[in-house]
């Protein structure tokens, strides 16, 4: 008997079509580069040995894929509730700067995590509660509340938790309560992130809550009908969001060597939150589908040192085929037209 | 009255819609100048489907449409509007935040990207219509601040400001109050006077038999008639109206009702637009008992259901179901409680098309202790049998259990509402609308499945806009006009013609008078 029917991934169609998107990014990706006169196959050549080919490389990866799968996840998780949540970005900061008060209190990795975690959650609050009872739209509040926790993270960061010893930096992380390192610079924080992915594909497709949160998010009367409570659902969607995000925030500051801390004008946790919207739509908006497109990402973004180096490639041009990918992904039935082509038949 | 010229005419319109419902079988019309033509018909007979093939908003699949003798093709409204052809909709076509003046012109304003709108001109034009016809509207208030009665005004304004000579009205009255329904009755006159032609949809008899000049009674598809409204009277019209041959036949024994299982008191509730759409109402249906409600559409029947199901406020009343008091409990206690709920509308409400068939199966009652690994984890493997075992029961055809439940036909997607509401284990269960869009042979599967529920001692609310479904299935039914009940009887103590005039908004004692 085939496992769980609800769980897309039965259903390979989403996957296939992210892989063609995948492909089509890299062709029109190769076309660029021919335009600006690299050699395509050597570019591609040093982004694939870059990202896997030494273990280094590997780690590397694992590393950059971490915060932008759970920042994926919220904007999933909101995605499956209905509501497009584009507040990751705000909770990663808070998530981030509460580890560095915290752990700095108390020097215990487990409280760092959690104070990330809670932090993180408490700044989707305000968006979920105006959405919930004041209907108004996520989109507007969640952007407005991206910079408002930006620009209060950056006065903490240069004001009251800056680094004595180097003003551009806030404190460190005490070692105590720093994420246990595997190796090259890798701490266990992508293991967190993908128990975190599994966990919430759990609470999706194998809870009460989570059936009551996709039903609001497909058909808010037959939830309702249904004796489900919509309001709850996007409350939970935005909390649990928040949380998944805070926990990245906070492991990007507290599994990130040699400085354990936030770097000058918070460089270091700016724009994890944008990505992961990318990193989702590849994945599919299903957790586990996000666990394979956030390490893609990953990868892309390792691989990029190498190609540098030694193609001569400039970085920005990842950026033009991830978004290709992303554009490619976006455009619905995209599959569909593909296999008719392929077929032979023509679109009626 | 100058009764001779007709100004349209349409001859043999068939329209048959992409899904293959038959709307219009051969249709003939003629309207004269200068005369209000009523067109009368319950839901579903076609009534509106045929203006709006004349207005140009459908194409009819054969027939010919004539205008002052010459015949015509309209692609869209504007054509009918270029040939002197308007409608009002019964749901306003009006841009809430923009003034009457502006909602008059929009469309009218001139062609250039950026030529000027003379808006004195139009002014002047709009007072002078106005002047003539002995009605005003506020032109510079925004129409969302205005009373109902007045936005319907400001659409007849829009369409006379385009020179329109027949002026069709779709169920006009359906959204005013008593007031206003007499101003607009005057207004209509004021254009009769004018040499305005004016059809007037409606299933209300009594606006029928004040307004009109003639009538012609539509039903099925199929004109029935056309009368002269001074020679007709409600009881005629009713019978147009309704009789017809009883299709299906259900086997029903006679049973004695138990106690009252919902009861219902002085219920009052607010309707979407604010109206109040069910007036006091009263009613208890018994273990045992089918309890029908008929009536046209709208007149707070859907109100009804939500209130008593959970769904919508109650402003005022209580509702007990087995002498509980229920009212203002959600649908989760509720179905806690012993109801059950075949929502009138079943692919906004009663499914969500994107699941599977197994997650629709244990909608509004997963959270039961059988389907629960521990608490809060569903347990899928239960979830499928359940699923299956509903399959089979019913002879649900479904490509599978995992299937998104939109690959189901409209008669399967109502079996598996009906199976599962069924699977509720319900003491009282509303079936609203149960058999609507669905074929035959579920039609029939469905309505003996009621009775053997009633059969079992059941209490069954069956709400329904088929009349033929809710005689011959309910053992008392209560007939609902603007929110409240012209009659409860039982249904083979009453002459389809009473039942029409009920329909229509004549009380039960005023018939048997």
């Amino acid at each position: 008997m085939r496992r769980s029917g609800s769980s897309p991934l039965i259903n390979f169609k989403p996957f296939v079509e992210s892989l063609i998107a995948i492909l089509v990014g890299f062709i029109i990706g190769a076309i660029v580069l021919i335009a600006f006169g690299y050699n395509p196959l050597e570019a591609y050549y040093w982004l694939f040995i870059g990202a896997l080919g030494s273990t280094r490389g590997i780690a590397s990866t694992l590393k950059y894929a971490t915060p932008i799968m759970l920042t994926a996840l919220t904007f999933a998780i909101g995605t499956r509730t209905g509501i497009f949540n584009i507040g990751a970005e705000g909770s990663f900061y808070f998530g981030a700067i509460a580890s560095v008060i915290f752990t700095n209190l108390w020097g215990n990795m487990w409280f760092g995590l959690l104070m990330g975690m809670l932090l993180g959650a408490l700044w989707a609050l305000p968006a979920a509660i105006l959405k919930v009872y004041r209907g108004v739209h996520e989109v507007i509040s969640t952007i407005m509340l991206n910079w408002i926790a930006w620009f209060f993270v950056l006065w903490l960061i240069v004001g009251p938790y800056a680094n004595p010893n180097d003003p551009n930096k806030t404190i460190r992380i005490p070692e105590a309560a720093r994420l246990p390192v595997i190796g090259y610079g890798l701490s266990i924080a992508i293991i967190i992130a993908v128990i975190a992915a599994i966990l919430t594909y759990f609470l999706l497709w194998h809870t009460t809550m989570g059936f009551g949160m996709r039903a609001s998010g497909i058909n808010q009367k037959a939830a309702r009908y249904g004796g489900m409570n919509p309001k709850m659902a996007i409350m939970w969607s935005f909390i649990i969001g928040g949380l998944l995000s805070g926990l990245g925030g906070a492991m990007k500051v507290m599994g990130e060597g040699p400085t354990y801390a936030i770097s000058q004008g918070g460089a270091n946790i700016y724009g994890f939150g944008f990505d992961g919207i990318g990193v989702s739509l590849v994945g599919r908006n299903h957790p586990l589908g996000i666990i394979l497109s956030a390490l893609f990402f990953g990868m892309m973004r390792a691989g990029t040192a190498l190609m540098q180096v030694n193609a001569h490639v400039p970085l920005e041009i990842i950026k033009v085929i991830q978004g290709i990918i992303v554009i490619t992904v976006a455009i619905p039935g995209l599959y569909d037209l593909l296999v008719r082509a392929f077929r032979g038949g023509v679109a009626q | 009255m100058m009764e001779r010229v007709p100004i349209v005419e349409m001859k043999g319109i068939v329209k048959v819609y992409p899904d293959g419902t038959k709307a219009l079988k051969g249709v003939d019309l003629v309207v004269y100048q200068g005369e209000i033509l009523g067109l009368l018909g319950e839901n579903g007979a076609g009534k509106t489907t045929l203006m709006k093939i004349l207005f140009g908003m459908l194409q009819p699949t054969a027939g010919k449409i004539f205008v002052k003798g010459k015949e015509v093709r309209f692609k869209s409204p504007s054509d009918a509007i270029a040939h002197g052809i308007g409608m009002v909709h019964q749901h306003f076509t009006l841009v809430e935040v923009f003034d009457a003046l502006h909602n008059i012109i929009l469309g009218m304003e001139g062609h250039g990207l950026l030529s000027k709108i003379d808006v004195e001109r139009a002014r002047r034009k709009i007072e002078r219509l106005m002047e003539e016809l002995n009605f005003r509207v506020p032109l510079d208030v925004p129409v969302e601040e205005l009373p109902v009665g007045v936005q319907q005004r400001v659409e007849i304004l829009k369409m006379l400001y385009r020179d329109v000579e027949v002026l069709i009205l779709d169920e006009p009255t359906a959204v005013l109050t008593p007031i206003e329904v007499r101003e607009l009755f005057r207004v209509l006159r004021q254009l009769k006077a004018r040499g305005k032609t004016i059809i007037f949809i409606s299933h209300k008899l009594n606006e029928v038999m004040e307004i009109t000049d003639r009538v012609t009674v539509i039903r099925k598809g199929k004109v029935v008639g056309t009368v002269r409204t001074s020679e007709a009277t409600p009881q005629l019209l009713a019978r147009m109206m309704v009789g017809r041959d009883v299709v299906l036949r259900i086997e029903k024994p006679p049973k004695e009702p138990g106690k009252p299982i919902l009861r219902v008191e002085k219920l009052r509730v607010i309707g979407d637009r604010g109206e109040v759409a069910v007036k006091d109402l009263s009613f208890e249906v018994r273990a045992g008992e089918i309890f029908g409600i008929a009536g046209v559409e709208g007149n707070g029947q859907t109100e009804l259901i939500e209130a008593i199901s959970g769904l919508r406020k109650v402003e005022g009343g209580k509702v007990y179901l087995n002498e509980k008091d229920i009212t203002g409990k959600g649908p989760k206690e509720l179905y806690d409680m012993g109801m059950a709920h075949i929502p009138e509308d079943r692919t906004h409400m009663g499914l969500i098309l994107d699941m599977t068939v197994t997650e629709n199966s244990i909608l509004g009652l997963h959270w039961r202790p059988k389907f629960q690994r521990f608490k809060g984890v569903i347990n899928w493997a239960r979830a499928r049998e359940h699923a299956q075992h509903l399959i089979e029961q019913f002879d649900i055809s479904a490509p599978g259990t995992e299937a998104p439940v939109k690959s189901l036909s409209g008669g399967n997607q109502q079996k598996l509402i009906v199976a599962r509401e069924v699977s509720k284990e319900p003491v009282f269960i509303i079936a609203a609308q149960p058999t609507r869009g669905v074929d035959v042979a579920s039609t029939e599967y469905i309505r003996n499945y009621l009775v053997k529920l009633r059969n079992e001692d059941k209490a069954v609310l069956l709400v329904s806009a088929d009349l033929d479904e809710v005689v011959q299935l309910s053992d008392r039914m209560g007939v609902m006009y603007e929110g409240e009940f012209m009659g409860v009887v039982k249904p083979e103590e009453v002459t389809t013609e009473e039942i029409g005039m009920m329909m229509g908004g004549i009380r039960y004692e005023e018939i048997r008078k």
